[in-house]
Formats: C-alpha cells, structure tokens, sequence
C-alpha cells in the first residue's frame, strides 16, 4: 500500500489524506468526525443496512447521498455530514425506528440525539420490547466473517424478516463462542448451550472472543494465516536467507516466488473460505486445494482434495530442489495418503539428492533414479517406491540416521561427510529451517527432546528476523523459557498459533515481546476458565517444566537424554562445502574478522572454513553448557536430583536413574 | 461444428423448407399453450398424416406469435394468414378448405371493426411493429437447433468470434447506442467497456450473466427465451467474447417453465454442436453456459441480488458503489444484461451499429446516452382490445402503443391512466399519453419505461387502490436488508389504507411524499430507490383524486370499499331474484317481482350484485 498515492478528503471543512479504497466512515473518523450508525462493527465488513451513516458526498459532480460505511475514497472529494438534507435523511430514518421499536435503548438514545420524538403513523408491527432485534446483521455478519460459521442467519423477507438458524431450530455448529452475543446492540441474543461443564464459561468465551478479535482485525496485516495459512512464512523464510534449499545448503532461491503463498492464495486455495481444525477456530488456517488432478500413482487420473500444503511442505520442496507448485500438490497428497511425514520424507530424499551428486549414489545403487536436486519425476517414483516397501525406497524410507549407516557400510562412504551433512538429530529429520546463522535454533533443534523438530523451540525468527534475543544470554534464557512454554500446549492439547502467530498491536512495546504476554495471560484466563483453578503465568510454566524434565528423563532410560544425544550435524552450525561457504562469504568472513579475531583476507575457502567450524563447534558446546545450567541439569545433560526435587517429580526410580548417571 | 457444417445446414434447411406448399405456425407461447395449443400440433400432425400430406405441409410450434388476447393462433406461411382462436374442431376446416382449396376459413380470421384482415401484416397489431429482438417469432421451432442455423443463426458470433478483435466489438455496440432493457437503459456497450477495464486493473476473470428474472407482468424475457432461445446464446457468445468471459449464467425464474425448458434444451444442442464449450469453431474462444433456476424472489431481479442468488444465497441486494462490472458475482467482474438487450445483438453485429441506431431516436454515433436507438419490446395488458406482446421502434408514442397497436379500449370505456414499468413504475394520465417509448423522457415524467409493461386503465381504476396496491406488493417483496425500504414501505401502506378507508387526514399525503423522498434517496438499491415511483407518480397526476378520499371521504371511481355503498334502483329492480342468490352475505331481500332492497349493515361492497344484474339496477354511490 506504501507506493499508493494518499488521497485528499474534505470532511466538514476538515482535511485528511487517506489510503484509496478507505471507506468515508474511517476517514471521518481519522479527524473525529462522528457519523451516526447502528449496523457498523470494526469488526465486520460495512453491511450498510441502517442508513443512519448517510452523509453528501461531492466529487466534483454536485453532493449526493451515500452510505458514508461503504462508500471508498477512490478520488478527492468533499463530505458534508451535516447538511440539512443528510438531517432530514437521519431523521426520518430514525423515526421510521422508533415506529416499529419505540423502547430500544440506542435507536431512542440517537432519536433523541436528533429530535424525533414520537412517529407520525402508527407502525402494525410495533414492538416495545426494549431488547428487541432491530435487524442490523450484525450477528450474521460477525458470525460469518469473523467466526467463519455461518450459524446465523436472516431468514424471511420484508418485515417478516429476522435471524434465525436453518429452519428456524437450533444449528448444531453453533459452538456458542458468544461472538454475536457481544456485538448485539440490543442484548437481543442469549446464549442457551450446555457448554460441557467449564468452571466459569463467560471467561472461556471472552478468552477465545480474543483471540477472534485479533484475527479479524490484525491477522491479515500480520500473517494472512486466514488467506494463505502458514505458507505466508515462505517469503519471510526466503527473504532471510532462512529458507532450506538443496539439502539445507542455501537459505534462499530465485524461483521460490513459484511456490510461493500468493500463488497458492490465488490460484489453489479454492474452497472459498479458511477453514479451521475443529469447529469455532477463527484462526483458520487450514488450507485445501480441491479438485487437483494426480499425475502418478495409484490414484493417476484422480482428482482429489489435497489438505494444505503448509510451509513445511512447500520449503521440503525447496529442499529438494523443486519449485513446482504442482508437484507439492502431488507428493503431499501421497504422503498423506501413504501416511508418511512430509517433513521427514523431504529432508530424507534433499539428504540423498546429496549423496547421488558427491557420487556416494548412483542409478546402480538408486535401481535407476537419477536422483539430482530438482529432479521431479524421480523424487515421486521413490515415493511410490518407499510406499510398496520396494527399491531404493526400503533404504531411504528408513531415514537419514539408517541412510548414513547403510552408505558407510555398504558404500564405503566417507563418514565425517555423511554426519555433516545428514540432517537429522536423536534420528529424526530436521524441520525446514536453515539454522546455520541462528545459534539459538540450532539449540533448539539439537536439545529438542523429540529430535530436530521445531514445535519445541522455533526461535529461528526471533532470532534473526525479530532480533528480539540479540545477546547469548538472551538465547539461553530463550532455550530455557521457549521449550518449556511451548511444551504446555501439548500438556493442555491446545493449539500454539493463538499465542504467537497473530500478536496484539501493541506487544512490540511490551517489556518481553517474544513472549507475547498478553496472550499468556489469555492461556492463564482460559486455563482458569476451564478448571477453575486461578492461576499466574509462573504456574503455568511449572507444570510444564515439570513435564519436561519428566520427559528428559524418559530420554534418558530410553537411551536419549545425555549431551551426545544433543549433537547436531555441522550443516547445522555451519557450511561444509566450498558452495555453501562461498554463497554468503561476507558474513562468515565479517564473524570471522569480528568475533573469531581471524583475518579472513588471503585465507583459502578451506582454512576459512575450518577456522569458522572451530569456532562455531564451540560456541554450540558453550550453549549447551549454559542452558544445561540454566535447567539444572548436569554438563551431561542429566536432569539434577535436587532439580527433580524441587520440581515434585523425586520419584524413587526417577531420582535413582539420574543418579546412575551423575545428575 | 466448423463453419463449412454450419452454411450447410443453414442450406440444406432453407431447402427443406421450400419444399412444401405450406407451413403452419402454431404458436406456443405461455399463452396459446394454456389454451392448448399443443393440442393443435398434434392434432394437426395426425390430420396430415391421415391424408397423407406431410410431404406437402410442415406443423412448426413456434414461439409466441404476440397477440395473446386472440388466441390460440396459427400462422400460415408463407402467405402469412393468421387464424384466431383456433379449436380442435377447427383444424379440419384448415387443412381442407385452406390448404387443400385455397380458400381461408373465415370465421377464424382476425376482426376489426367487423371487417375480417387475412394477412398478419395488414392487421394494425401487427403493422406497427418492428421485430428484432423476436425477428426469428414466426418463422422457426425453438427446440430446433437446425431452424436456427437455417434462419443464419450463428453466422454472425462466427464472423466475430473469426474475424473482430473484442475491443471492436465493444466500440460497435457502444456506437449502435444499444441500452439496457432491463429497465435501467445503461448503454450496454459502456458496461463492457468497464467490465474489461476491471479485468485489466485486477486480474481477475470476468463472468456474463443472463438476467431473466423477470418479475413484472408481462413475459417479454421468457417470451424470447421460449420463442428464440438460440439467439440469446448467440448473444451470449459475443458478449462473452467481447469481454474476455469463459463462463457464461444465465439466471431464470423457476416460474417460467417453458422458458426454462426451452432453453436448457437450446443449451444442449449448442453443446453437442461444440458450438459452447471448448475451442469454438477451432479458435482459442471457448465458452459455456450454465442455467441456474431463481425461487422467484422479486428482489432477486436486482443485479446485485441476483448474483448474490446465484451462488445460492438469499437474493439480497448490495451496495453498488463498487459497480458489479469490478466486482461482482463471486467478486469476479461481471457483465449482467438483460435477455432482451442480449437477443439484439447477433442482429446489430450483423447489420451493423448504423443500422441499428437509424431505428428509434436520437444521435448516438457520439454519444450512447444521446439517443434511444432499436425496438423495444412491450407487453400490453389491462383494458385494451388487443392485449398481447409487441416489439415497436423506440420513440412510438405510448397512444400509438395503446390506440393504433392495441386497438384502444371496447366501447364505452375511457382511458384513465397507463401503467409502465411494472410493480416499481409508474402512472400517467391520458394527458401524458404522446410521450415516446424512451428511457429519459419517461423518467422524467416520474414514470420510468422499466421492463416495458403496459397496462392500460379505465376509468374504473381508483388510484388510492392502486397505488395501495402496488405498494402492498412491494411491501412483501422488498428484502427487509434497509431501513427506508422495508420500514417506509409500512409506512406509506398505513397512511394509503388511512386515506383509503376514509380516516386520511390533512397532512397524511406530505407525510408519504416524505417518507417516498427518503426512500427514494436513502435505500440501498434499486428497489427501494423506486419503491415510491408508484405513489409518487399517482400523486402528481391524480393528486385530486387522493384529496377528495381525503376531505369528502369519496372514491369517484367506486372502489374503496369504506366509501361506497352498494343500492338497488328500485325503478329498474325487477325482482328477477338473482342478485340474492348471488350475494355472499345474504344481506339482499326483497319478494320476487318486487324491488329489492340491500342491508347495507352486513355488505361487504363486494360488488358481486352489481355483476349479476341484467337490468342495471345496482348502483354505487
């Protein structure tokens, strides 16, 4: 919108420069001009049923009469809303109201506000109920735009006309979320649902109203997860340099606008609303792409619904090389219905696409595939192959931890290349996220109890796009904090993306932005809401630091949960190959001089190179040794007994285990 | 179907039908079919078929041949004898006095004056028209694709889809000074001009969308529908190729089955011709069309309702600040034109925008708001003699429509008013009547032409009934979304059944003309913008009318019902009895042979004696 010109509108003898497409109403209000109206919500799109907001509008073609919501400033004009027509409009608007509902309050208040006292006929339908429906749709219209739900409704026309439910009964998708409960202007509407035994259902209510007010006001200026879902993170990703390309060697790619979310928001998402999980999610982010038409496979000919495709599965796409919105569409669909991890499958196959370019693979040892980066058609048939158990789709179906076995062993492969450059960590393929540059996403994934997965720390963007945690203190205290927090959604089973995704607008001037505090107190709010139980945002951390180190634990007697367990491939701290280097040479050089005291001037690739692992395999070891401390754990990564102690969770066998291994 | 195919049908049926001596029309329109017409086709079929001539005489159902009031109707081509109120007992006498003998069967033709017209032309219905939109009527059977193509159907969306680039499209019906006949006479050309201006600007594909809602009285879109429903998709094609559309909707009211039928029908044989779908005619313009049925909503008709309608949601208007051309139906640019203005244009791309515009009134070759250039159906109801659908040039005098066209009204009648424009039009008195058929020029007069519904009114109309009338139907059909429309409605319905029941007062008729300017100025769309156009327009003409119910508390037309009394005239009263066996209320006695008196305690003014009674004895004062 930046590089639109500004519009010059008159209101009243006031002046205002405004967006084009801005309605009359917002730019009134930009200098406090106050229009009268009782169908108007900031939450819902201008219904412009009342009429009371009619003012003149002149551009220059004389003044006339328009509804001052919906009318957008597309050139310079003059507003007048005081003349004696746009008085006499009112007025008799107003009375025709009072006619048919004498008693409710904010149609007598406005009457008053303009004289009309008593109406000059006798209305047949006359109502005085003072909470009666004055048919302003604002229900309707939240319901729909803001709920997405549709559950309300007018039915009937002229005066027979008021909301109701289909067929006049009780729609059983009313979640009873009370969104239209508060932005009635009458009180007309109450709520009858069981609401399934809440401590106090109103604090559930205005805790999710919440969480709708933010998506329908700040979410498409924020991450359009409504429009795109979380594809909206592809540009961010690849305008960072953040974006997994070819094996996680490069951050960002020329033809990623190809996959990117607008070509999916306009072209594929075609269901013509946001969908969410479960009923009454208004974040919505769901996303499908009806009718797509398979190319390969058992379904070949098909066409079929594909859920998605999220960011993971566009950036695993990237990470492969491929920047084919088509093929997404495709392998996603088969992963899903194979009931394979898209994740997992990506960064498996980016992982041998490797391996057949260094030469460790070729056609013999694939059965075939020309398994290259970007190579579409041959990533398909190993996933059909991987399906049916057959090929080089038993060996890479296994994964990058059996993969770099199989290769050294049968392969006779160099082992130090394949652990640098199989991204996996405790066995499980790492998420799309380059975390070369980020040291604290690299903790992240590394101490991650699960393996390199990204629900338990995604700090990548407050690391390097946010710049919130600039200091090592910062993103120790964050690798403390963060996996914690985030554990207690899983704790609760509720969804993340209201906590983070969409923020209030003022939290950047809030003391801890990145913990969005507002929202915490909202989860304290719904958490209390549900239980009862009053609770800070300090108890709702100690029960999940309790699950945490419960979990570490169970690592632990698994065979998991020591320090060699939180090492990380060294594509993860930094480049291993001469490419990867040489593709953002200036950073690495500028640490180098900066921070490692190195001069890189007249240094080789290659000593460079070395210079910076040195460095950086340290500075990952300092990290762990810092956070281990912060959770009182031992420099092995053993949770502490006196740590279980505090916690509550001393059980013998749990106690004795740590103690077994030093904690 | 490539266009070598189409010259040969187009050939091969012109051959065809020089073939036989004669051809019958019979004409299948709403109308004659309800007095069954379709009978007479299969009648008339058998009668050929027993005397072995179907090689000599062709039976073609046909479209509506207009003159409704005279049917059902057969027309004998191509001499062109019409004959009216045609019976199943009459078609022997055709067969074999006319067609066998050549002599026309006298009692069937049409009368004027006591004198029989044989030849359609020559019957002043007829002579003053000129057909365009409805030039194929009388000439072909609309569930035949092949009589399309052999009357040069489709010819000309080939020439323009092969030969025109679509901005010359656009420029051609901008200069023919074609406008909507929908009723808002917007010129069609400027419409599209925006439309793809829209496209241009966002992007995004433009839809075209058939408007035959049609919720006036009278039936000119589905007329057309039923009687020519292929040069409607040839009006489509163009319009869809002038606009860069692939998608074309074409939205009919579930009331109007037989133009529902005909051109779902119309629909499919253009598929299988490939003359709709994928690569017309092997170019890269590929372009289909879907059917969707209203549920018959009057607001459904509003463009912004309607497209809201047809992605299956209530018919509910929005503003249209943004215009529809921008964003539309499914937010895409749309183009909606009427099916009337859709059916002139395979003719003005044919002929050309010089031709067209040297029919009617004005200059357009500047200007397309300069002028009101073609034919312009009407239907023409109520108190006249030949009551039925016509096509004139614009720019015919509204008296030329009711007393050279319509043959005026039966003796002894008087023409009060015309009613134009259907529930949402307006009134004029007789004064008014040398007013041509033109958009401006009826607007202005508070009247505007609307769809073109005519309906003329004797001196037996009252006005406050009328306007309560029209203003109690739109008082059901108005959706309810904006306050001045749903609750002035109300509004003027109190005060004009007030002045109606004799309890008006001084003041009440200011009051409605406020609440009229109010909805007039202040409702959302169309619809309630021109609510008040009835009440209005009977205001300015008959203003006198309204003050007498109001201070003298009389209805000189003898109407409303709190005002007038029903008596017997006991000098004319013959007893005969009759009236009291007719009166609902049995409120009338009296001995038989003797003057009967009615209890005006119980009577309802129903009017029914008045009916019954041979020997005008009952009055109303």
């Amino acid at each position: 919108m930046s590089d639109q010109q500004l519009i010059k509108v008159e209101i009243d003898g006031k002046s205002v420069e405004v967006e084009p497409e801005t309605t009359v109403f917002e730019a009134a209000a930009k200098v406090d001009v106050n229009i009268p109206a009782l169908c108007h919500s900031e939450l819902v799109e201008p219904y412009a049923s009342c009429r009371l907001c009619m003012v003149e509008v002149d551009e220059g073609d004389g003044p006339r009469l328009v509804t001052s919501c919906n009318y957008p400033v597309r050139g310079p004009l003059t507003v007048t809303t005081d003349s004696d027509r746009v008085t006499r409009t009112r007025k008799t608007i107003l009375e025709l109201l009072l006619a048919r509902w004498p008693e409710v309050k904010p149609i007598m208040d406005m009457a008053k506000f303009f004289n009309v006292d008593k109406p000059r006929f006798q209305h047949p339908l006359a109502d005085c109920n003072p909470n009666a429906c004055i048919l302003c749709g604002l229900c309707v219209q939240v319901c729909s735009q803001g709920v997405l739900e549709d559950v309300v409704n007018f039915s009937g026309r002229a005066t027979e006309r008021r909301i109701s439910m289909p067929y006049g009964g009780e729609n059983p998708h009313c979640t009873g979320c009370g969104a239209c409960v508060e932005i009635c202007p009458t009180d007309a509407i109450r709520l009858t649902d069981d609401p399934n035994g809440p401590a106090d259902p109103d604090m559930v209510r205005r805790a999710g109203m919440r969480v709708t007010r933010e998506m329908i006001l700040l979410d498409r200026k924020q991450s359009n997860l409504r429009d795109v879902g979380t594809a909206h993170l592809i540009e961010t990703m690849n305008e960072n340099d953040l974006l997994p390309v070819m094996n996680f060697r490069f951050g960002s790619h020329d033809d990623v606008q190809q996959i990117g979310s607008d070509v999916f928001g306009k072209k594929y998402f075609e269901l013509g609303k946001p969908d969410g999980c479960w009923l009454g999610c208004t974040v919505s982010c769901c996303k499908a792409v009806p009718g797509f038409q398979l190319s390969t496979g058992p379904y070949k000919g098909e066409r079929v619904l594909v859920e998605g495709p999220e960011y993971e599965t566009l950036a695993g796409a990237a990470n492969m090389g491929i920047f084919d919105p088509e093929f997404v569409l495709e392998y996603k669909f088969y992963c899903d219905t194979y009931g394979i991890d898209a994740i997992s499958f990506s960064s498996s196959v980016a992982f041998a696409m490797e391996c057949f370019e260094i030469g460790i693979l070729d056609p013999e040892r694939t059965e075939g595939l020309e398994l290259v980066f970007g190579a579409a058609d041959e990533v398909l048939q190993l996933l059909h192959l991987m399906a049916k158990g057959q090929g080089f789709g038993r060996i890479a179906g296994k994964g990058i931890r059996f993969m770099k076995y199989y290769f050294e062993e049968h392969y006779d492969a160099d082992s130090g290349l394949l652990q640098d450059i199989g991204m996996e960590a405790k066995g499980l393929e790492y998420s799309q996220y380059v975390t070369k540059d980020s040291l604290a996403q690299q903790g992240g994934y590394g101490m991650a109890l699960k393996g390199a997965h990204h629900d338990e720390a995604w700090l990548v963007l407050m690391d390097k796009v946010m710049d919130q945690i600039p200091n090592f203190k910062d993103k120790v205290e964050a690798l403390y904090y963060f996996p914690i927090w985030r554990t207690w959604f899983g704790l609760c089973g509720l969804c993340r993306l209201p906590w983070n995704e969409v923020e209030p607008a003022d939290n950047p001037e809030t003391d801890e932005p990145a913990k969005v505090p507002e929202h915490v107190q909202n989860y304290c709010e719904l958490f209390e809401g549900v239980t009862g139980k009053g609770q800070k945002p300090d108890d709702l951390l100690e029960m999940s630091e309790r699950m945490y180190n419960f979990q570490r634990v169970f690592n632990l007697r698994m065979g998991y949960g020591k320090r060699e367990h939180d090492a990380v491939p060294y594509r993860s701290l930094g480049p291993v190959i001469k490419e990867e280097y040489e593709s953002r040479a200036d950073r690495y050089d500028s640490q180098l001089a900066d921070e490692v005291g190195v001069d890189p001037s007249g240094m080789s690739t290659e000593d460079k190179m070395a210079a910076l692992r040195e460095y950086r395999e340290e500075a990952y070891e300092k990290l762990l040794d810092a956070v281990y401390k912060k959770r009182g754990w031992t420099k092995d990564g053993v949770p502490k007994a006196k740590t279980l102690k505090s916690l509550g969770i001393d059980f013998p066998d749990l106690v004795n285990l740590v103690k077994k291994h030093g904690g | 179907m490539n266009i070598e195919e189409l010259r040969k049908t187009r050939d091969e049926i012109g051959k065809r039908r020089e073939r036989y001596d004669a051809i019958l029309m019979v004409c299948t329109g709403t109308t004659c079919q309800a007095r069954g017409s379709l009978a007479l086709v299969d009648r008339l079929e058998n009668e050929l078929i027993k005397r072995d001539l179907t090689d000599r005489f062709l039976v073609v159902p046909t479209g509506c041949l207009g003159l409704c009031s005279e049917g059902p109707l057969i027309l004998v081509q191509p001499e062109g004898i019409l004959y009216t109120g045609v019976s199943e007992d009459d078609l022997a006498d055709i067969v074999k006095q006319h067609l066998l003998q050549n002599n026309f069967v006298d009692r069937l033709l049409y009368r004027l004056e006591g004198k029989a017209i044989a030849n359609m032309k020559e019957i002043p219905f007829y002579a003053g028209q000129q057909l365009l939109s409805l030039r194929h009527r009388s000439t072909l059977n609309p569930e035949k694709i092949d009589d399309y193509i052999g009357a040069n159907g489709y010819q000309t969306c080939y020439e323009v889809i092969t030969g025109m680039e679509p901005t010359e499209v656009v420029d051609t019906v901008v200069r023919s000074g074609l406008r909507g006949r929908g009723g808002g006479g917007y010129p069609t050309g400027l419409k599209w001009r925006a439309c793809r201006e829209a496209v241009e600007k966002t992007g995004n594909h433009p839809v075209v969308v058939c408007n035959a809602d049609e919720g006036d009285p009278g039936f000119m879109d589905q007329a057309i529908l039923a009687a020519d429903p292929h040069s409607v998709i040839e009006g489509m094609m163009i319009e869809a190729f002038a606009v860069g559309a692939k998608e074309g909707y074409v939205f009919v009211r579930k009331e109007h089955p037989l133009a529902l039928r005909r051109l779902s029908k119309a629909i499919e044989q253009a598929r299988r011709k490939k003359l709709l779908g994928v690569a017309i005619f092997g170019t890269d313009f590929s372009f289909d069309i879907n059917v969707h049925r209203g549920a018959g909503a009057y607001v459904s008709g509003e463009s912004s309702a309607l497209m809201q309608a047809l992605t299956g949601r209530p018919g509910e208007p929005e503003a249209k600040y943004v215009h529809t051309t921008e964003r539309g139906f499914r937010n895409m640019p749309t183009v909606l034109n009427n099916v009337e203005t859709i059916a002139l244009l395979p003719a003005i791309l044919e002929k050309g925008p010089v031709w067209f515009s040297s029919i009617g009134t004005g200059d357009v070759s500047k200007d397309p708001w300069n002028g009101n250039t073609g034919t312009k159906l009407v239907s023409l109801t109520g108190a006249v003699k030949n009551a039925g659908l016509l096509e004139v040039p614009m720019g015919t005098t509204l008296r030329e429509i009711v007393f050279d066209l319509g043959g005026g009204l039966p003796e002894g009648s008087e023409l009060k008013a015309v009613q134009l424009g259907g529930p949402t039009g307006g009134i004029l008195p007789e004064s008014q009547l040398d007013l041509p058929l033109e958009f401006d020029a009826l607007s202005e007069a508070d009247c505007p032409l609307g769809s073109g519904s005519m309906i003329a009114l004797d001196e037996t109309t009252c006005m406050v009934q009328l306007a309560k009338f029209m203003v109690g139907f739109l008082k059901e059909e108005s959706c309810g979304k904006c306050t001045p429309c749903r609750e002035g409605l109300v509004a003027m319905d109190v005060l004009l059944r007030k002045i109606a029941s004799g309890e008006g007062e001084k003041g009440d008729l200011d009051l409605i003309t406020e609440y009229g300017q109010t909805m007039t100025e202040a409702s959302l769309c169309d619809l309630g913008r021109s609510a008040a156009t009835p009440v209005v327009s009977t205001l300015r003409y008959f203003r006198d009318e309204f003050e007498i119910h109001i201070k003298d508390g009389k209805c000189s037309a003898g109407k409303c019902r709190d005002l007038i009394s029903y008596n017997i005239i006991a000098d004319n009263c013959t007893g005969c009895t009759v009236c009291v066996e007719a009166c609902p209320e049995n409120v009338i006695s009296g001995e038989p042979g003797k003057p009967h008196v009615i209890d005006q305690d119980g009577c309802t003014r129903c009017g029914i004696c008045r009916e019954v009674c041979r020997f005008d004895a009952v009055e109303v004062r």
